[in-house]
């Protein structure tokens, strides 16, 4: 039993100390900035492939999946509370062959689709709807048309490009430029998701619609847009009032996923978190910043649909899925944020909006750097990749040389998701296989009492049982058997676009190509008398 | 990476690294296993091992005992939850005595009695330590070297130095061979920090100290800098910048942001860039694991995470005053 006490009643002398430095406020804060309340997907994503389906109960699904692979985060991170996450977790518990493939895989390369998915979405959900939005409300035909320019190939490539350079320029000019400047990041983000939650829920359908064919009017001369889109969904045989379905609305839950998963990501940091080791904060951290998101994306879903209506949404989804011109303004979807603009007909609005997608966009690729150089620093210093990834610059005390080669291995990714078709059908890829990355940790976190019996009895989650069984466990198996029925339907259920030969090949290309690259670096290094074994093994202390 | 590589027709050298284990008991069994376990000829401890907290086990009058471990007081109503505890404490390295509820506060109300506990509890488990030391590696060919750090005092050191001992050799000042060609300097004191440790020193005594020891050194080109401060800005070094006014010392926040800076010793630096040996050894800064080249010279810190019994260290393999690889563990 242990009991808070005001006095402490231990000696101490003078001698040096650790100092991290971020707060778990802090951590609580990119948690939600990570999980990225600007995500659009699972307003259009779901509605165009997944009829019958209900957004809000698939998002609080998606959230109740999460909580018990969030909790066996916090055991883990108060057990091992250090930078490196997933990665230690899975090298501690299963040691380096498995930690390697499935954290290379599933993170440092896939997660380049998240860098160009950051480009994507800063072209198409930040800078298109504010100059499109701009270009409406002011009557300029100037912006609207630098606004759809924003939504070409040629628009979005260049745009991905320099968002990854921008972001790697700022990281590398020393980490506290990027903090200062995600204080910026944040609050703009939240302005604008809060301003759009009062567009949206002061609206109702039978004014929105009007305002929206005002809008089309405006940016494309589109003469009735919303009976147009009406009519040629119907033709298409969209069910404008599809019954409820379960399995459509269980089927939510892995595109929300691709948010909600994200509530982990605080782990990749935990050596630069305050009180790392205290169950409260990281409890406060993980668990709280999931809910607090979760909350905010079903508010969203629920008011989308009351500004809308249902049936709205399935003609924007059609536009989406089906791919209707009909159902597109100037080519464009009808993202949250569009709607909202499209609303709100005023140039503030449209600014506050557009200026908080653009901030939040470019901050998902600088949590890309920042959590993926960590992780490959890790592996270099494991002797798993080359040296030169884990030099650190003397001057500015970054990881220099991790970032440009991050940077110049997402061009290609970049150009793969804006040029090669199909391959905007993967986009839900990085859910699956950083869901994989997911899956496995709950299974470190499962076995940890028991692959890793002193770490787990020193952490101050071993206290936790339910009978003789460490609480971790069941949490573990748990978050393994949940995570791994999401995973499992992005192979299984072409609604969320992984089911193609060109995904197959993808997935398992990536998974194969990182399990060879570990086992020739580790013979070529046992040629040079280092065992990279040595990296993960635990020296018996007896 | 260096995948692929001439190779000497000499055997290399492996030694092993780690530093600022700070009392923690669990971490020095592994420092002491990590010879075998590695396949090292030489393994080095590069300083802080004394602990820095001491918990008082309170018997309470009911026969209970209770003790305040990381803010929380833990109530203990048998033997088995006592050693549970005691086991944590060696692990977290923190030394600990029970004691009855009166000798605790007569404690509390007397600093230079805390003192005199604090050495005697470090004395006893160093001299644990070497006992544990000469079991273990007498006979195998591994040798052993340790060091101070600034958080060790230096009535405490002097456990180490004990007569008939073979196995472990303590190093602080001293040129020592560490095989046949290979030379290595230790100097365990550190430039000044924020909380006053108990050995310090200007840059300067520092660089006069390196410059001494550098005098002993046969070959520099084989030879190894174990400096317990790391060189200035090297990325060894990294840490947030701290308020020495303030006890405990606060970091300094410049537009709500911690201010990170390089902590480490320029007298260092200086000697390492003057002399070019060919590997720099050194700990100091817990959370600032790296390696960095300063000229030819491999420097390292492998960091430290001695509360979490995790001993984190780097096998470094070299021959004829060549580096030949290196590798951060955590073990």
């Amino acid at each position: 039993m242990a009991t808070a006490t005001a006095k402490p009643e231990v000696f101490t002398r003078k001698a040096s100390g650790l100092v991290r430095v971020m707060s778990p406020f802090s951590a609580f804060v990119y948690n939600i900035l990570t999980m990225g309340l600007i995500f659009p997907w699972t307003y259009l994503w779901a509605p165009g492939a997944l009829p019958g389906g209900k957004l809000v109960w698939g998002i609080l699904l998606a959230m109740v999946i999460e909580i018990p692979i969030a909790l066996v985060y916090v055991w883990l991170s108060t057990a091992l509370p250090r930078s490196g996450g997933d990665y230690v977790f899975q090298s501690r518990v299963f040691g380096g062959g498995v930690a390697f493939t499935v954290v290379m895989s599933g993170y440092v390369i896939w997660i380049l689709q998240w860098v160009a998915l950051s480009g994507w979405l800063l072209s198409y959900l930040g800078f298109a709807p504010l100059f499109l939005g701009l270009g409406a409300t002011t009557g300029s035909a100037a912006m609207s048309g630098l606004g759809i320019w924003f939504t070409t190939s040629t628009g979005i490539i260049i745009t991905s490009i320099l968002n990854a350079f921008v972001a790697a320029l700022i990281l590398v000019s020393g980490f506290k430029n990027y903090v200062r400047f995600q204080t910026v990041m944040i609050v703009g983000t939240l302005l604008a998701f809060l301003t759009m939650l009062v567009v949206l829920f002061t609206a109702n359908p039978a004014t929105s619609m009007a305002s929206i064919d005002a809008f089309a009017l405006k940016i494309a001369g589109a003469q009735n847009f919303v009976q147009t889109a009406i009519d040629a969904s119907v033709a298409a045989g969209v069910e404008l009032n599809p019954p409820f379905s379960l399995i459509a609305t269980l089927l939510v839950a892995p595109i929300a996923w691709t948010s909600l998963q994200w509530a982990t990501y605080s782990a990749q940091q935990n050596g630069e978190i305050k009180n790392a080791r205290s169950f409260n904060s990281q409890l406060f951290i993980i668990v709280g910043s999931l809910i607090f998101t979760g909350v905010l994306l079903a508010i969203l879903a629920a008011a989308l649909e009351k500004a809308v209506g249902t049936e709205f949404l399935y003609v924007a989804g059609a536009g989406y899925w089906l791919g209707l011109d009909e159902a597109l303004i100037s080519g464009f979807y009808l993202w949250p944020n569009m709607i909202a603009v499209a609303l709100a007909a005023s140039p503030l609005i449209v600014l506050l909006i557009g200026v908080g997608y653009i901030l939040n966009s470019h901050q998902i690729v600088h949590n890309c750097y920042i959590g993926m150089t960590r992780v490959m620093v890790a592996m270099s210093l494991d002797r798993l990749l080359p040296e030169w990834v884990s030099k650190v610059d003397e001057k500015r005390h970054t990881p220099a040389n991790a970032h440009w080669a991050y940077f110049i291995a997402s061009i290609p990714v970049i150009l793969l998701y804006n040029l090669y078709p199909g391959w905007v059908g993967l986009t839900l890829g990085v859910t699956f296989a950083c869901g994989y990355v997911f899956v496995i940790t709950c299974l470190a976190g499962s076995l940890l009492p028991y692959r890793a019996k002193d770490v787990y009895e020193a952490s101050p989650g071993a206290k936790y049982k339910i009978g003789n069984v460490p609480l971790v466990t069941i949490l573990g198996a748990i978050g393994f058997v949940l995570g791994s029925v999401m995973v499992m339907m992005f192979m299984l259920y072409p609604q969320l676009g992984l089911t193609s030969t060109l995904a197959y090949i993808v997935v398992f290309g990536v998974l194969v190509f990182s399990a060879i690259w570990y086992f020739i670096v580790k013979n070529a290094q046992k040629s040079k008398g280092i065992n990279v074994d040595y990296a993960f093994k635990e020296i018996p202390p007896e | 990476m260096k995948f692929f590589s001439k190779k000497s027709s000499k055997k290399p050298t492996r030694l092993f690294f780690a530093t600022d284990l700070h009392g923690s008991e669990r971490t020095f069994r592994k420092f002491i296993n990590a010879g075998k376990f590695y396949e090292a000829n030489v393994i080095v401890m590069g300083g802080d091992i004394q602990g820095k907290l001491l918990i008082p086990i309170i018997k309470e009058a009911n026969g209970h005992y209770r003790a305040t471990l990381q803010g929380r007081v833990e109530h203990l109503a048998s033997q088995e939850e006592l050693t549970g505890l005691t086991t944590r404490l060696d692990t977290l390295g923190f030394y600990y005595k029970v004691m009855e509820e009166d000798e605790f506060r007569a404690l509390s109300a007397d600093q230079k009695a805390v003192d005199v506990l604090f050495h005697e509890e470090a004395r006893k488990k160093l001299g644990r330590w070497v006992d544990l030391a000469e079991e273990r590696l007498n006979g195998t060919g591994i040798k052993c070297f340790v060091t101070g750090g600034n958080d060790d005092e230096w009535d405490v050191l002097s456990a180490l130095k004990r007569e008939g001992v073979q196995s472990l050799i303590a190093c602080e000042n001293e040129m020592v061979m560490v095989d046949d060609d290979h030379s290595m300097i230790s100097v365990g004191i550190s430039t000044p920090t924020p909380w006053k440790t108990p050995r310090e020193t200007t840059e300067e005594e520092l660089g006069k100290m390196i410059e001494e020891m550098a005098a002993k050194v046969p070959d520099m080109q084989k030879a190894i800098f174990n400096f317990h401060d790391p060189p200035k800005d090297s990325t060894l070094d990294t840490c947030p910048m701290l308020d020495w006014t303030k006890d405990p010392p606060t970091q300094i926040v410049q537009g709500g942001q911690a201010v990170m800076h390089g902590a480490g010793s320029s007298s260092v630096r200086a000697a390492i860039e003057k002399y070019s040996p060919m590997l720099g050894l050194h700990g100091h800064i817990h959370e600032s694991q790296s390696v960095a080249k300063i000229g030819r010279t491999t420097c390292i810190n492998p960091g430290s995470e001695y509360g979490e019994g995790i001993l984190r260290g780097c096998l470094v393999n070299f021959v004829d005053g060549e580096i030949q690889g290196y590798q951060m563990t955590s073990g």
